[in-house]
């Protein structure tokens, strides 16, 4: 019998695929007469172009198309304001802007002909910071707007009240750089226009339906006229969602060629056009009691969105009220402000605002833990949010094993010892660090739904393939998919088979992001799964006479229930055939889908946006080279409540992925910036993690079972990168007691704040 | 990249040749770690490139009591660091070159190759200079012999005239009381190209220092001796303040860069706190 793949390590379906090498990304694809792509960029943050001359790019032999804004479209795209055109006309607006598209016979031919493109700009002054930008008589980026991209204010309770019941009140200033996301796999995409005009696109994206929504907007065409199928993903966290113009262009060049076009980004163009993600100036003042309840809570940010804003508006949102649902509070202010300015933009990316967010307030909690003489794991439980509470934005919180990874992360690390140890001598110092993380696993601000479809087909041997909108990029929905479908209709994994997402032929999709695709997708397959196996049992049942309650199904076929001997009544080949023969031809074939019963919050951002909410903790041991002032991780321990690990080996790895992610944008990664440029658009000077550069990676599972999970599951895919940077910078302060609020932490900074200290200690 | 035709010279001299038929046209390939991506992302677009791979000449290693070592220009990093005689008689070079850049590079890039790119961020030059090494060059006149110092000039930049190219490096023989020790210092655990490194090599007599060669490496233009720091170290017996001074005249003697990937302050520091560390570490003083 073979045994339910749900609760075991299961490798990714698609995972022989990608090692072998044999694994289709949008690269790969080769069509007749395809076409070469390349895009030339603004090299100006901005700049009125007054010319542009491609006669000499045209007349290279082999360029198909040379394209500029006059030759785009005169719609805008955009998430929430429709502000950005495929190719920029009259304005540049960001150092890295596409400008002019090349389709070319060969890749080193449309890059020749980028170097015959003539433009003549005229530098405009240019805005870089968020400050500069909302200055009084700044000039406006956008025209007729001033430079806030989006405001969000609210105030919850009396946090004045609040502070005023206080016995400390600790206010500091925190600032997170942007992180480039930094997968594998650039972005790509094919495109080309059928036999009937219709514009086929091949892409590595995270959302197939909004890619053809966005394509259909930005090239003013019908979304009948699009169809977009997905490539094998190499990552995505967020990059891959819809701030990118590469399928845009793309598309552009094909359906002006009349050719298939390929675009792919090289790493340089991919740091240029994919957006990195927010950079957030946090000022946070909380009050607490002597025992260290939170009593008031007040949230100030500032947010640079870069020169377009994408989907930055939903991230500052995250990171002004997220982490508030975290505790039991009854006083929250929160004033935030997104600002453009002439710099590259930024926009989704994992954890989507809530690291900012949670390295502030968990270097915080630190920081007032040792004031008030407590551990900060104390301020942890004692305001942590309980199963059965409704936060103080109205999220209903279902489940919670926040209180199992706190114990699970400090008896790893072994806390109670390691912790203040005050005893040490010599040039390098430990220390650890703690951080405490929350996160959804769905949204409903989305578009006001936040459901799924997925549809069964049961093949005539008895097999199954499975249609989903949603994507994998990587992180396994398809072996998801695969194991709920196994599990329900008691087949071996090998049975299942998930078709990759298109548009055309797969039920509509949000797509891969806020944690969703377990919860709504796995919902949608067990769903699925059961009315396929309830049309089975009663076809089993006509068959063989047997009364349908009698009748079960085991390991891929129907038996009778009470039967000892296993005995079949019918395969599950049988019955797919039987009920082709039976339906006039028509196999068995269901679909399913599930909506969330969660609430759209209203004007006050009052509701309940997900159904399920996920915790994390992570405890780190670092060293300190009190000479060098270099951090490194010696040991790590996230512990993640997915409230039910379906595929524990999925997620250690999400986990891991997760926290290397972390320790990279904590210590180690920094895009350089200078006058708006992006100057280290590269790995060998913007320095990813590598597999030296961590510790061996630990991390614990703790199942929370959410009633309003699939069979109890919540997302586990961005929680674990929450709490990284601030158990890191906890840790540097226990180590050397120093407080590092400006991520990253480098060697530079650790020194001069050991020398402020010393000073400090010695004045 | 852009096309290019592929020559395989059978000879030194014939590589020399074909270097000036088209001498702004042509490129020697060895390992090609550097060069292709210079080629892919269009920095370098040469049109021929002159692949020095059928030279066995240039390959191998050969320890000689008298004569010393002979290390073949298109020796790889990892060969060198595997290589026994190399381990016995010359620990520093060995442990050096077990360290450059990231597997991946070591597998492939020769040594020959990376002195001829002479980027200030790299491992072996330094550790060659303190060894008192000398490159042996094969050019259109016949054969000529360059100390390290001599060979670098500046930023990328060489001593080769048209036609040269390197085939072969030469140390001199070990002798009694021969120590050295070579550090890397990478600003974070994430990067793959030292900030400072410090090669430190002695020849004791005694309780002191009969010679010297201490030399700072990528925080400056081109590897750097510090005569001061040497005479110093040279003067005074092995000692924490011995140690500690000399430190300071190398950090002081140097002129370093100033890039995104460390100012000059920072690295001026860290060389001095490589410096102590190594040379504690050399003569066994319990600093680090």
């Amino acid at each position: 019998m073979s045994e339910s793949p749900i609760g075991r390590d299961t490798p990714q379906v698609n995972a022989r695929a990608k090692v072998t090498g044999r694994a289709q990304y949008a690269g790969d694809i080769q069509l007749p007469g395809m076409l070469h792509a390349k895009v030339l960029r603004s090299p100006h943050p901005h700049a009125r172009i007054r010319r542009i001359d491609t006669r000499a790019a045209r007349a290279l032999p082999g360029v198909k198309a040379v394209l500029t804004g006059a030759d785009a479209p005169d719609a805008l795209w955009g998430v929430h304001h429709k502000e950005r055109r495929i190719l920029a006309r009259e304005v540049v607006r960001f150092a890295g802007e596409e400008v002019v598209a090349v389709a070319a016979t060969s890749d080193e031919i449309a890059r020749d002909a980028l170097e015959l493109v003539t433009i003549d700009y005229e530098p405009l002054p240019a805005l870089f910071t968020p400050e500069a930008a909302l200055a009084e008589g700044a000039t406006g980026i956008h025209p007729g707007r001033n430079n806030v991209a989006h405001e969000i204010a609210f105030e919850r309770g009396s946090v004045e009240a609040g502070f005023a019941q206080a016995d400390l009140i600790h206010e500091a200033t925190y600032t997170t750089h942007a992180q480039y996301p930094g997968y594998l796999e650039p972005m790509a995409t094919v495109a080309q226009v059928d036999g009937h005009g219709r514009l086929q696109v091949w892409a590595s994206t995270q959302s197939v339906f909004l890619a053809r929504m966005r394509l259909a907007a930005a090239l003013e065409l019908p979304v009948s006229r699009i169809r977009v199928m997905q490539t094998t993903t190499g990552g995505g966290f967020g990059g891959k969602i819809v701030e990118d113009a590469n399928s845009l262009i793309a598309a552009l060049l094909a359906l002006k060629t009349g050719q298939p076009v390929r675009l792919v980004n090289n790493r340089l163009e991919d740091f240029l056009g994919a957006c990195s993600s927010l950079p957030e100036r946090l000022t946070l003042k909380l009050g607490m009691t002597r025992e260290g309840r939170i009593v008031a809570k007040e949230v100030t940010i500032l947010a640079d969105c870069g020169a377009y804003c994408g989907l930055t508006n939903e991230v500052m949102h995250v990171s002004a009220m997220r982490s508030d649902n975290m505790h039991r509070l009854e006083n929250v202010r929160s004033h935030a402000v997104l600002s453009y300015t002439h710099t590259p933009p930024h926009g989704a990316f994992r954890g989507f605002g809530g690291t900012q967010m949670l390295f502030a307030l968990n270097s915080h909690i630190d920081t007032m833990a040792e004031k008030l003489g407590l551990d900060p794991v104390a301020i942890h439980r004692l305001n942590a949010i309980q199963a059965g509470d409704t936060s103080i934005h109205g999220w209903e919180v279902g489940s919670t094993g926040l209180m199992e990874c706190l114990d699970q992360c400090t008896e790893a690390i072994h806390w109670a010892e390691k912790r203040g140890r005050r005893d040490q001598a010599g040039r390098r110092r430990r220390g650890v660090g703690l951080a405490a993380a929350m996160h959804v696993s769905g949204n409903r601000t989305i578009g006001n739904w936040d459901g799924s479809t997925v549809v069964v087909k049961l093949n005539e041997d008895g097999r199954a393939l499975v249609h989903s909108g949603e994507c994998d990029m990587g992180q396994g929905a398809m072996t998801m998919l695969s194991q709920v479908i196994a599990h329900e209709l008691t087949l071996p994994i090998e049975h299942i088979q998930v078709v990759p997402p298109d548009t055309d032929t797969s039920p509509f999709a949000i797509g891969t992001l806020a944690s969703r695709v377990t919860m709504s997708g796995g919902h949608a397959a067990i769903l699925a799964a059961r009315k396929a196996k309830a049309q089975l049992l009663a076809l089993a049942a006509e068959l063989s006479g047997h009364a349908e309650e009698t009748l079960t199904l085991i390991d891929g076929a129907v038996r009778l229930r009470d039967a000892d001997n296993g005995e079949i009544v019918a395969d599950l080949a049988t019955l797919a055939r039987q009920h082709i023969w039976r339906h006039g031809g028509e196999g068995l074939q269901v679909s399913a889908t599930w909506d969330p019963q969660t609430r759209m919050h209203d004007d006050d951002l009052y509701g309940n946006i997900a159904s399920a909410y996920s915790f994390a903790a992570q405890a780190v041991e670092v060293e300190v080279d009190t000479e060098t002032g270099r951090v490194e991780v010696v040991e790590s321990f996230v512990s993640d409540d997915c409230g039910k690990a379906f595929n524990p080996l999925a997620i250690h790895g999400q986990t891991n992925g997760a926290t290397v992610q972390a320790i990279g944008w904590a210590l180690y990664e920094q895009l350089q910036v200078e006058e708006g440029r992006i100057m280290n658009g590269n790995f060998a000077d913007y320095t990813l993690a590598t597999a030296d550069a961590v510790p061996m990676l630990a991390s614990g599972i703790v199942e929370s079972n959410d009633p309003k999970g699939p069979y109890g599951a919540k997302g586990a895919s961005e929680t674990a990168i929450l709490p990284g940077a601030a158990a890191i910078a906890n840790a540097v302060h226990d180590a050397v007691g120093v407080r590092i609020t400006d991520l990253p932490i480098t060697p530079e900074k650790v020194l001069a704040a050991l020398r402020a200290k010393e000073d400090a200690d010695h004045a | 990249m852009r096309d290019f035709d592929f020559l395989e010279p059978a000879s030194a001299a014939e590589a020399s040749r074909m270097l000036l038929d088209e001498p702004e046209e042509s490129r020697l390939i060895a390992g090609g770690t550097a060069l292709m991506l210079g080629m892919r992302q269009r920095m370098l677009s040469p049109r021929r490139l002159i692949s020095l791979g059928r030279l066995e000449a240039l390959r191998g290693i050969d320890f000689d009591a008298k004569e010393g070592l002979r290390i073949g220009a298109l020796t790889r990093h990892a060969e060198l660091a595997a290589d026994p005689a190399v381990q016995t008689h010359y620990p520093m070079l060995a442990s050096m070159a077990a360290r450059v850049a990231n597997p991946q590079v070591r597998n492939q890039g020769t040594l020959g190759g990376n002195l001829c790119y002479a980027d200030p961020a790299t491992d072996p030059p330094g550790c060659l200079m303190a060894l008192d090494a000398q490159v042996v060059i094969q050019g259109p006149d016949g054969e000529r012999r360059l100390t390290i110092e001599a060979f670098l000039v500046d930023y990328y930049t060489t001593a080769l005239e048209p036609g040269e190219l390197i085939t072969e490096i030469r140390l001199p023989p070990p002798a009694e009381g021969d120590r050295g020790h070579y550090a890397r210092h990478l600003r974070t655990a994430a990067e793959h190209r030292p900030l400072v490194n410090l090669a430190a090599w002695v020849r004791q007599r005694g309780h002191g220092c009969e010679a010297a060669r201490l030399v700072v490496g990528a925080s400056t233009v081109v590897p750097t001796r510090v005569p001061q720091a040497e005479a110093y170290l040279m003067a005074h017996p092995p000692s924490e303040a011995t140690v500690d001074a000399t430190a300071e005249l190398i950090a002081s003697g140097i002129t370093p860069l100033s890039d995104a990937r460390g100012s000059a302050a920072y690295r001026r520091e860290m060389v001095r706190v490589i410096a102590r560390r190594s040379l504690a570490h050399l003569f066994a003083l319990p600093l680090e």
